[in-house]
């Protein structure tokens, strides 16, 4: 039977604030490109590098390169990026944020000028490339390799985290202290760069803002136990962006008091995600399928909500001694205990973080099944998840399965073996439920 | 007595042989990964140290039920092994932080096949003085764990002489890969191969004396016949199996330097002798060449590129090298964003380059004969 293909990308969302996303991750591109006309310092980061905070009180607007290969997928125009890089030597394993990325700028290279219909109207020639260890090894080496095409200063740094069965009382003080020289090197290199000392002050306002942000969604997070689900996991990947691309900024702050109104009232209200609410998801992690979001309204169609995710979900809020006075430190010693959180409990139980935190959300989001997504590109949120499963395997007989893509390329991803895994999930689910 | 080449191929072929009888012996044996472990520490506990290794001609047929198949397949591979059984014989099992799975392969080998004892040294991707000083204290800290295990305080004359020992087999190495530079080189890229990897299991003293020996044996045998071919160097990561560089060299090729985890990469540089001996060991092993460590950027894209490869550029001309082939195992996110920089740089040289991506496995690299016939038959 001829198959026909599938164009619809996004998913309907569940909260009207989801809905006002489109405008914020407009708005990054735009303030980027306005800064670039107004002689601003803009810089290509990476999230989640802890550094964000200072980036933003350096007053240098960011460029968020991974997620504009998001972007680009979820307008399905990737395709031409990641040719490019491959064209250019790239191999389709690597990371395809990367490929997308550096495909872009290849083609600017290439063309002169962004390359035309570029989503959001592409991301502007960088002043500065700010590269991280944090998460993943592509996200030092992608800056390095786009000096093919950019001859721009690139500065990058390690954000370090112990492993789980380190003895946290002998190493913090060395992990910490290296993270914070590792900040204050950043931050000698964007004073060069930008001609200007940072104010401290302002470190610590953006700092405040920030943590004000992640405290706010933390807490929306914890209202999403109520049963109906108040807000899919589909949502979450939209609302994640002021988390994620707008710390150390008000808009961020503002925007999740609206989000917390909201789901509160939803709560209050028992407003769901879908009338007939069936069978709880959780999204145990990977990158998600930004190229075919709408798979999670086809899970819904099913009865099946994502009441809770792992992903874009990377730690708790966490309490810095107070002790502590200069905030690179506090970044430091943040960084720190972000990523150490669950290491105790792990210890005293599965043995692994991650499994700690599934297993946490299994129970108190009344789970019934987990999904997990494996991105063949990305072997940082990817790699694990089979040995989460097997773990978790010993804790918990809830159905779990692995879907298997990538995060934006679109020739890893095939729609009818996907539909019959999700079939037979759901038969999975429907026969326990019917015990 | 047999001769060293005969000693040196059986280790070869039976890699855990002398490390197993070591072990019966009384001695501990520590299994590690990679670049970034020192082994001038394990020696100084008087334990053994052992390059982890996986297996390019046995399939990965046990590890996919615990590690996702678009993992580095040589970590898989040496796990794979690991769940068989094979590194039963480690007392220790130590990994460095080198990239994203090594790190990832860490939890999972510890969760599923523990050794008696297990260690992560967390290796910094940057360089620098905070850099160092971080990783010396990661040094500290893995001493420690060492000590608490063994009993035994670091003897740090023993890590002197250590020190020395390791950088006498460097020196040996260094003096192996000279008999490579004469056109036709003495010894084959096969050959060496052999030698680095038979050495990974045995303590390093009986591999000075074995190179040392079998030395002597190619200045001793006939000189080769004097066929011009081209001479080639190798870059990439995991190649602990002769049959690339065997393939490369039966298509009419001389393999006469490389830059490889198995090759000049792990031994090249001495550790310089310093008063507290970690000191050295942590510098020389924060700046091995690696694609997994980021050099720090220099002002212009051209002085860069000189800044990240110009010891690439003294072994093509000191080995006086035509061309060049990569051969990065498959989802080495590293190497494969490194590559096309390596390239341009050696391009910009003149010399030819031919990048293959390949599964770490002996059954596809029949597949790149034609393409590495093709590149020979073009630089001629």
């Amino acid at each position: 039977m001829e198959q026909k293909e599938q164009t619809k990308t996004t998913a309907v969302k569940g909260t009207d604030m989801a809905r006002k996303v489109r405008g914020l991750v407009k708005n990054i591109y735009r303030s980027a490109h306005e800064a670039k006309a107004q002689g601003k310092k803009v810089a290509y980061m990476m999230v989640s590098s802890q550094y964000d905070e200072i980036i933003r009180a350096m007053d240098v607007v960011p460029i968020p390169t991974e997620n504009y290969a998001g972007l680009c997928a979820a307008k399905r125009e990737m395709d031409r990026f990641l040719l490019k890089a491959e064209a250019d030597g790239y191999s389709q394993v690597l990371c395809s944020y990367a490929r997308i990325g550096l495909g872009f700028d290849s083609l600017r290279k290439e063309l002169g000028g962004i390359p035309e219909g570029a989503p959001d109207g592409g991301m502007p020639t960088p002043d500065m490339m700010l590269g991280s260890s944090a998460v993943c090894d592509p996200r030092y080496k992608w800056f390095q390799a786009a000096g093919r095409y950019l001859d721009v200063p690139t500065y990058s740094i390690d954000v370090v985290w112990p492993p789980v069965d380190a003895d946290l009382k002998a190493v913090r003080d060395h992990y910490i202290q290296y993270q914070k020289e590792q900040f204050q090197g950043l931050i000698s290199f964007m004073e060069q760069q930008t001609g200007k000392k940072l104010n401290k002050e302002r470190l610590w306002e953006t700092i405040r803002l920030s943590d004000e942000a992640w405290r706010l969604w933390y807490e929306i997070d914890r209202m999403r136990v109520a049963i109906p689900s108040p807000m899919p996991a589909q949502d979450h990947f939209s609302v994640m962006v002021a988390g994620y691309y707008y710390p150390g900024m008000q808009e961020a702050v503002d925007f999740y008091q609206s989000l917390y109104d909201e789901v509160k009232y939803k709560v209050e209200n028992k407003i769901g995600v879908i009338p007939d609410e069936k069978y709880r998801i959780l999204y145990g992690g990977g990158l998600p399928p930004w190229h075919t979001l709408w798979i999670f309204n086809y899970f819904e169609s099913f009865g099946a909500v994502f009441a809770i995710e792992r992903q874009y979900r990377a730690y708790d809020p966490v309490e810095v001694p107070s002790s502590v006075k200069d905030p690179v430190e506090f970044l430091a010693w943040r960084s720190f205990l972000r990523a150490t959180q669950f290491y105790e409990k792990a210890r005293a139980n599965s043995g692994n973080p991650t499994v700690e935190r599934l297993l946490g959300m299994i129970d108190r989001y009344a789970i019934d099944g987990v999904v997990f997504h494996a991105c063949r590109s990305c072997r940082a949120t990817t790699i694990g998840q089979v040995h989460y499963k097997n773990i978790l395997g010993r804790y918990t007989d809830i159905p779990m399965m692995q879907l298997v893509s990538d995060m934006v390329d679109l020739r890893d991803y095939s729609e009818a073996q996907w539909k019959a895994q999700i079939g037979a999930f759901i038969e999975t689910l429907a026969g326990r439920s019917a015990r | 007595m047999k001769p060293a080449s005969i000693q040196l191929d059986e280790l070869y072929v039976q890699r855990d042989k002398h490390a197993k009888e070591l072990r019966d012996s009384g001695k501990k044996v520590i299994g590690y990964f990679c670049c970034f472990v020192p082994d001038e520490i394990i020696t100084a506990f008087d334990m053994v140290p052992y390059r982890i290794q996986g297996s390019q001609n046995k399939a990965i047929d046990q590890a996919d039920a615990y590690i996702e198949p678009m993992a580095c397949p040589f970590v898989r591979s040496c796990f794979n092994k690991a769940l068989k059984g094979e590194y039963d014989f480690l007392d220790g099992f130590v990994a460095p932080h080198s990239c994203d799975t090594v790190e990832r392969m860490y939890n999972i080998w510890c969760q599923n096949k523990p050794a008696p004892f297990n260690h992560l040294i967390n290796v910094p991707h940057m360089m620098g003085p905070s850099s160092e000083k971080f990783y010396r204290q990661e040094l500290d800290y893995f001493v420690k764990s060492l000590e608490n295990w063994t009993g035994h305080n670091l003897d740090t004359g023993k890590l002197r002489d250590a020190v020395r020992l390791y950088n006498e087999r460097r020196a040996v190495l260094r003096a192996l890969y000279d008999l490579r530079k004469s056109d036709p080189p003495l010894v084959l890229g096969t050959e060496i191969t052999t030698v680095l990897v038979a050495g990974m299991g045995i303590p390093a003293a009986k591999h000075i004396e074995l190179v040392k020996q079998f030395i002597d044996e190619v200045k001793g045998r006939p000189l080769p016949q004097t066929q011009k071919l081209p001479r080639i160097f190798i870059w990439g990561n995991e190649l602990d199996d002769i049959a690339f560089i065997k393939l490369v060299e039966e298509c009419g090729a001389w393999v006469v330097m490389d830059d490889l985890c198995t090759g000049t990469r792990f031994f090249w540089e001495d550790v310089p002798e310093t008063a507290d001996p970690l000191d050295g060991i942590a510098t020389r092993y924060l700046y091995t060449h690696c694609p997994r460590s980021n050099v720090p950027q220099t002002k212009t894209r051209a002085g860069d590129l000189e800044n990240r490869y110009s010891y690439i550029n003294d072994f093509i001309k000191e080995w006086v090298v035509n061309g060049a082939i990569f051969y990065i195992v498959r989802y080495c996110d590293t190497c494969e964003l490194e590559g096309p920089d390596l390239r341009e740089y050696l391009n910009g040289m003149g010399l030819p380059v031919l990048m293959i991506e390949d599964d770490y496995s002996t059954s596809t690299i029949g597949q790149l004969r034609t393409r590495v016939q093709a590149f020979l038959e073009m630089i001629g």
